[in-house]
């Protein structure tokens, strides 16, 4: 745009927001006075349709080829005024905003005369700017309208049926055998004891069958490439030396196999055979040969006969996805007490966590269901089960593990149920959180079953064993520091539950921040609780902060709607902010490329020297590049070099 | 509770165990019954064996080597404890001796096979108790209802007859009692069967460490040369003399073939291969003609089948 600027100034009353504090009237006439302003004037409501109506107008009378509207922040309206001249067929980008009420009338409400000296100097520097300002273009990219998961908990689950149900393909990359997560390990769920694998069972074959989901489990993420609509994501598959397409899922030879080890599922309480599945619910239902502990007797290919579905020679196989959204849903893992010697973990045969509580109620765990010690196999007659064993520590994790009470009182109505007066249940607890729908009538479910509630505080807990009998005895202090002690046969830890140990790698490879606790960060937690600071990389589940499962899966359900609103379109469209690199300035010293935040410069060769690459999509428009660059090689379109010194210079001279 | 993997040692016996909440497993090893021959660690999958080799200390008799076994890699499948000559080595399960391996028909056992024809034996004759390196042979005289007669010069003309109890499970086939049976009552089968020779060039003078770590009396001997000869009969092929003898290629030893009962499994000829060759390995192979276990072990091994 070579022609002379025309610009129109257009002051907003703002009912009496800004004109009963500001003269507008005198704030219309300095306008007026302007380098370049052809017309000024005043209206009550700008932002209504009468108002926008006027503008219009005004630059088709007047030639206008630059706008100024003094008004409210650019954060309500710019998108609103940007919209409205291009009505008329002027570049949305010819606009700048005068904030004059947030930045004026607001701030000097007692002050009218230094509020409008105030406008004027706003009002000032926005013309200074508006001529200076460039038509631009908008960028627009074609999505691709498929989704990534990343974990198969039950977040994950309901991020991806739902997108699969939109219409969307969706990749789910699980990292461990089984999609399932925690959910698939426990016995019942709080507040209602529906049998957990019933109610995620169903979901997890749901997943298996549909049309629109590929399951892509035992596998990792290696490298994520590209941005909003267009992401690139390396995925390797871990060979489980059978080959999913001719495993009939029949078991055979997990039958004939020798050789068992450890079930990390059954958090090693159990077995599971060299050749086998992790927990008989596993969905993909597909084997795996575990080479840590296989002796290759080869007796599984043999009774795999003509399936052939075992390939010891399988090899990792890396595959790249092209997806448009990314939903991160990796969950959480447990804090293993081993080093707070306190409470005897690993040291005391009796003393077991939370999670393998779990193990032992279930029906189909290591134990069928049988709640025994491990010293001598009985069943135990009194069991203390210790809160916040990690959780609400400064010295370990100070937050709250949020699901633990609920858990532990779920795990003392099932005893209370199950063993009537038969066992005692102590919980030594500090606060009981019960604030969620039907949580507190279980509380109060607890109570009457005849659970002993302890009330103790949080320092000062310990347990000690009597080598002989195994028995043990927990120690604490009530809020008044009288001592406690207690005889149990058995006790259950609360451990914390805490960030998966992969989550800092996985945050590098996305580029998105992780909290100092180690849990991931939404980009606002009140009103954009599931998106990251990525545009098209989302997060549901436990991963961002402890939840349970009703909120992971409506947090995954969001996720999925959020995730939506990028692939139900056939373009992103990205305004013109993003940096421009000059070639024939740039040095190639690449000092942009070590301050840029989102890996959004790239250092290009070309056959003389070195240059930067700005990747649009990536880029944010923050302008820490153009400030960095030592040779001003980096210019950012909406805020070019020459239009903030005009502003500068505005800003510094005199309203007279 | 956490899983516990536990190595407890005594004089006697060394003890591996893999505790869980819900099972046991445990793996020991009787120091009294093992000789350091290394079968065990040669033929063990997961390389959860070692041996150590003990210093000799000067004028002193050469000690057998000693065997250690990490409890890490321990995966209680069982193939050290049917393959160990000596019966040295038990697998159990919860308390029980379960050897997995043999119940789901993975690996062979050793084919321990001697028989002793008691009505050739001679009332007071006791020669192949006597004749026992490893002293697990008990002859017994005794009535029909079982009792042992301990005067048997009072009792001769009463009807009464000859026990030879033999402890089979711990018995590596030598042979010494065959040989040493006046009446040739006894009949031993060999397990290892192979070739075993004493390079007498290589043989050091003076040096008899092979004989004093050698648990079979007679298999070596001095010869006139002041060198150890070999005398094939009685040998077992354990190969503990092998691992303490200080000169490289004085000792040569090469297993044949081991008596087993049959099976298929590619475990088995892996660990036939080591304990024997390659070569020996795929003849017993085309023996069974089991062409596709052949098959899939060479696929693994990457050989070629050696003609
Ligand atoms: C002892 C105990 C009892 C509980 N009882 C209840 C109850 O009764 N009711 C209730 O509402 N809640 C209960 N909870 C809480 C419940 O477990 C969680 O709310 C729920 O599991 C959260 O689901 P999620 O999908 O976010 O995470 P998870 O269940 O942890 O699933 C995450 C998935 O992501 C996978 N993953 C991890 N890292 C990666 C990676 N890098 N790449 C790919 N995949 C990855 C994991 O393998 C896993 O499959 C209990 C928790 C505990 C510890």
């Amino acid at each position: 745009m070579s022609e002379e600027p025309r610009v129109g100034v257009f002051v907003c009353h703002c009912g009496l927001n800004i004109a009963g504090v500001i003269d507008v009237e005198e704030v219309t006439e300095y306008a007026k006075t302007l380098p370049n302003v052809v017309l000024a004037v005043h209206n009550r409501y700008i932002c209504t349709a009468p108002g926008q109506a006027e503008i219009r107008t005004a630059i088709k009378e007047h030639k206008l080829n630059r706008v100024v509207v003094a008004a409210c922040s650019p954060r309500l309206h710019e998108s609103t005024f940007r919209r409205c001249i291009t009505e008329i067929g002027l570049n949305p980008y010819v606009l700048e905003m005068a904030n004059i009420r947030e930045f004026s009338s607001w701030c000097h409400l007692s002050t009218p005369r230094e509020a409008t000296n105030e406008a004027k100097k706003i009002v000032k520097i926005a013309v200074a700017k508006a001529r200076l300002l460039q038509a631009l273009e908008t960028i627009e990219f074609p999505v691709t309208n498929k989704a990534l998961i990343i974990g198969g908990g039950i977040a994950g689950i309901s991020a991806a049926l739902d997108l699969a149900d939109m219409g969307f393909k969706v990749y789910l990359v699980e990292k461990s055998e089984s999609i399932g997560g925690h959910m698939a390990q426990l016995d019942k769920t709080f507040p209602t004891l529906d049998c957990s694998i019933c109610i995620e069972g169903p979901k997890m074959v749901d997943v298996s069958r549909h049309p629109n989901i590929e399951i892509i489990s035992y596998a990792n993420i290696l490298h994520v490439e590209g941005f909003v609509g267009n992401f690139r994501v390396k995925v390797r598959k871990n060979p489980r030396y059978v080959i999913a397409d001719n495993c009939t899922g029949c078991g055979e030879c997990r039958d004939v196999c020798p050789i068992e080890f450890p079930n990390k599922w059954d958090l090693n309480m159990g077995v599971r055979k060299a050749i086998s599945l992790p927990f008989d619910q596993a969905v993909p239902l597909v084997y795996t040969i575990n080479m840590d502990h296989c002796i290759e007797c080869y007796k599984c290919v043999d009774v795999c006969g003509a399936r052939q579905a075992i390939n010891f020679d399988q090899q990792p196989e890396e595959i790249e996805l092209n997806v448009g959204a990314i939903i991160v849903a990796i969950g959480f893992e447990s804090y293993l007490p081993y080093t707070d010697h306190q409470y005897g973990y690993g040291k005391y045969d009796n003393v077991i966590t939370a999670l393998e509580f779990e193990r032992l109620i279930l029906a189909a765990g290591p134990t069928s269901g049988k709640v025994i010690r491990a010293s001598d196999g009985e069943k135990p007659h009194s069991i203390v089960f210790i809160q916040c064993v990690g959780s609400r520590d400064v010295n370990k994790y100070e937050y709250c593990s949020g699901f633990c009470c609920m858990y532990t009182l779920k795990h003392a109505v099932m005893l209370k149920e199950k063993y009537k007066d038969d066992i005692q249940i102590y919980i030594i607890y500090t606060d009981m959180r019960s604030d969620f729908k039907g949580y507190e009538e279980f509380y109060n479910r607890a109570q009457k079953a005849g659970v002993h509630f302890v009330r103790v505080k949080l320092e000062n807990r310990s347990v000690t064993e009597d080598p002989g009998t195994k028995n043990l005895i927990v120690h604490a202090e009530t809020e008044g520091d009288q001592p406690v002690e207690i005889a149990a046969e058995m006790v259950v830890l609360a451990n914390a539950a805490i960030p998966v140990q992969d989550a800092a790698d996985l945050a590098k490879l996305l580029n998105i921040p992780i909290e100092t606790d180690g849990f991931f960060v939404e980009c606002q937690p009140k009103i954009r609780p599931s998106d990251t600071d990525i545009p098209g990389i989302f997060l549901a589940g436990a991963c961002l902060g402890l939840k349970d499962i009703p909120y992971s899966v409506a947090q995954g359900s969001g996720a999925a709607a959020q995730a939506s609103t990028i692939l139900s379109r056939s373009t992103w469209i990205i305004e013109p902010f993003i940096a421009k690199v000059d070639e024939g300035i740039c040095s190639g010293c690449k000092i942009c490329k070590s301050v840029c935040d989102y890996n959004a410069v790239q250092i290009e060769k070309t056959h003389e020297k070195e240059l930067a690459k700005v990747i649009d999509g990536l880029c944010r428009g923050c302008g820490t590049c153009s400030a960095a660059c030592p040779t001003g090689a980096i210019t950012m379109p909406l805020y070019t070099d020459a239009q903030v010194i005009a502003q500068v210079r505005a800003a510094l001279e005199e309203v007279m | 509770m956490p899983m516990k993997l536990v190595k407890t040692e005594s004089e006697n016996e060394l003890e591996v165990e893999r505790i869980l909440h819900a099972k046991r497993y445990s793996l020991t090893l009787d120091r009294n019954l093992c000789v350091g021959c290394e079968i065990c660690k040669t033929i063990c999958p997961r390389e959860a064996i070692e041996i150590k080799i003990v210093p000799k200390v000067n004028g002193e008799k050469a000690k057998q080597p000693i065997i250690d076994v990490d409890e890490q890699k321990c995966q209680y499948c069982g193939i050290c404890n049917t393959l160990c000559p000596f019966g040295a080595l038990k697998v159990r399960v919860d308390g029980e001796h379960v050897i997995s391996v043999v119940k789901t028909e993975s690996f062979p056992q050793l084919i321990r096979d001697i028989e002793v024809d008691t009505t050739k034996c001679d009332l007071d004759c006791v020669e192949c108790e006597k004749a026992c390196p490893l002293e697990i042979i008990e002859v017994s005289v005794r009535t029909p209802d079982g009792k042992e007669v301990s005067d048997i010069a009072k009792s001769k003309k009463k009807n009464v007859s000859v026990h030879v109890d033999i402890k089979t499970d711990l018995c590596p086939s030598c042979r010494l009692c065959e040989m040493q049976c006046p009446e040739g009552a006894v009949r031993v089968r060999k397990m290892f069967h192979g070739v075993m020779k004493i390079n007498q060039e290589k043989c050091p003078e003076g040096c008899q460490d092979c004989l004093d770590v050698c648990p079979i009396t007679g298999a070596l001997y001095l010869g006139d040369n002041e060198k150890v000869h070999v005398n094939e009969l009685y040998c077992i092929y354990c190969g503990v003399c092998k691992l303490v003898c200080p000169e490289e290629e004085a000792l040569e030893l090469q297993r044949t073939s081991v008596h087993h009962t049959p099976v298929r499994s590619g475990a088995w000829n892996k660990a036939l291969e080591k304990l024997t060759s390659t070569t020996e390995m795929t003849k017993e192979l085309r023996a069974k003609g089991s062409m596709k276990a052949r098959g899939s072990v060479e696929k693994r091994l990457a050989y070629k089948e050696v003609s």
